[in-house]
């Protein structure tokens, strides 16, 4: 057996001050850990934004993409970055549940902002613009479905444009209009809008949600969206509105 | 106090500090906690959500669990008499933390040059691994003078 390289400490040593120390660490870590827990377990806090209410919104509207009744009781802005990993998962997981139980049983208009953060995402602004040429040939949402699906292909390219247009031909748009669109200036200006747009309304981050012109401050989960929906909308069931809507 | 208890009991507490990050990271990539966004913070949305978030089919901040928990685990040992008396606590923790350091270089790395975006909770535990590794090395065995 080895000999010991370093002499035992004293007996009469406290350990005491050490383990305290240690404890306290361990609390408070745990506590802090355990706040977030619970915070992301709540039902998202919502924060009444001014500038989306009442003229205000119908100006946005024209800012944004929309899809369902312009009626529906409920409006949900999205404000998102084609590049975002976050708005990817959202797209892939949250948009088609949310389109196939709220928008097309009437109960919420979806509207979707561009806002393209151009510091960390270098292709967003372009992937943006590429989403407004498709929506000038009506097929704004299955070119967002590609784009947000494909976003790992084209993230790292490094013009990605050929990609693009590429993408339009697959879900049947007209390539040379397209690629023509594409490779101007075209929408430039509306993207900056929606971008300046999410800015004035405190928007830093993608994706961000508002419904009815209260921002939510964490992503929900559908069933937290589903709940903020029914009490938006004044507690209607889903039925009651789809038959509404339906009407 | 020695040199050795010094470096120990240093190394415990950061340790300790690494697992409550790791113990986050963790909650943060099973969706747990955080919100996946981009912006401002959202760089460990980037990172978490890359391939490499998974090393060995474990999410990368459970192995930083782990390692944390056995690094604090020896360091504890390392601060009883009997953990004193093994030279062979001392090469454990400096290997241990060596190995940690070495893991923490890679995966800077892919934040740096693959993933191109940094999470700021992964920054801090690389920090805590850097400064583990030194307290390992402060308090490594030596000869004992004769």
């Amino acid at each position: 057996m080895a000999a010991p390289t370093t002499p035992p400490e004293q007996p009469t040593r406290s350990w005491t001050p050490f383990y305290v120390l240690l404890g306290v660490i361990a609390l408070l870590g745990l506590g802090l850990i355990a706040a977030q827990l619970v915070r992301h377990r709540a039902r998202p806090a919502t924060e009444p934004v001014p500038g989306l209410q009442g003229p205000a919104a119908a100006e946005a509207e024209g800012l944004g993409i929309a899809m369902g009744r312009p009626d529906a009781p409920v409006v949900l802005y999205e404000f998102a970055d084609f590049q975002c990993p976050g708005c990817a998962a959202w797209a892939a997981f949250m948009t088609p549940v949310i389109k196939e139980r709220l928008v097309d049983t009437g109960r919420l208009r979806y509207v979707y902002f561009d806002f393209p953060l151009v510091s960390i995402h270098r292709h967003a602004f372009l992937a943006a613009r590429a989403g407004r040429c498709a929506h000038e040939q009506g097929r704004f949402w299955p070119y967002h479905d590609v784009l947000y699906g494909r976003q790992r292909e084209w993230a790292d390219e490094r013009d990605p444009t050929d990609r693009f247009v590429e993408y339009a031909r697959l879900v049947g748009l007209d390539a040379g209009g397209f690629e023509r669109c594409l490779r101007s200036d075209r929408y430039a200006a509306e993207v900056t809008r929606s971008l300046r747009f999410g800015e004035s309304l405190g928007v830093d981050r993608t994706p961000t949600i508002f419904l009815n012109g209260r921002k939510l401050t964490d992503l929900p989960t559908y069933s937290q969206l589903e709940a903020l929906v029914r009490e938006a909308s004044g507690g209607r069931s889903p039925a009651d509105t789809g038959a509404a809507a339906r009407r | 106090m020695t040199r050795v208890v010094r470096a120990r009991m240093a190394i415990a507490v950061l340790a300790l500090v690494g697992a409550l990050v790791s113990l986050y990271l963790t909650f943060y990539k099973l969706g747990w906690v955080g919100s996946l966004a981009c912006g401002p913070g959202g760089g460990c949305a980037v990172v978490q959500s890359s391939p490499y978030a998974v090393f060995l089919g474990v999410p990368v901040p459970l192995w930083g669990l782990l390692g944390y928990l056995a690094l604090l685990g020896l360091a504890l040992y390392g601060l009883r008499p009997g953990g004193l008396a093994r030279p062979a606590v001392g090469w454990l923790l400096l290997g241990w933390a060596a190995l940690a350091a070495m893991f923490t270089a890679y995966l800077s790395y892919l934040e740096a040059f693959v993933i191109r975006a940094w999470c700021r909770w992964c920054l801090v535990s690389a920090g805590l691994v850097v400064a583990i590794a030194w307290a390992a090395w402060m308090g490594r065995p030596r000869e004992r003078q004769r």
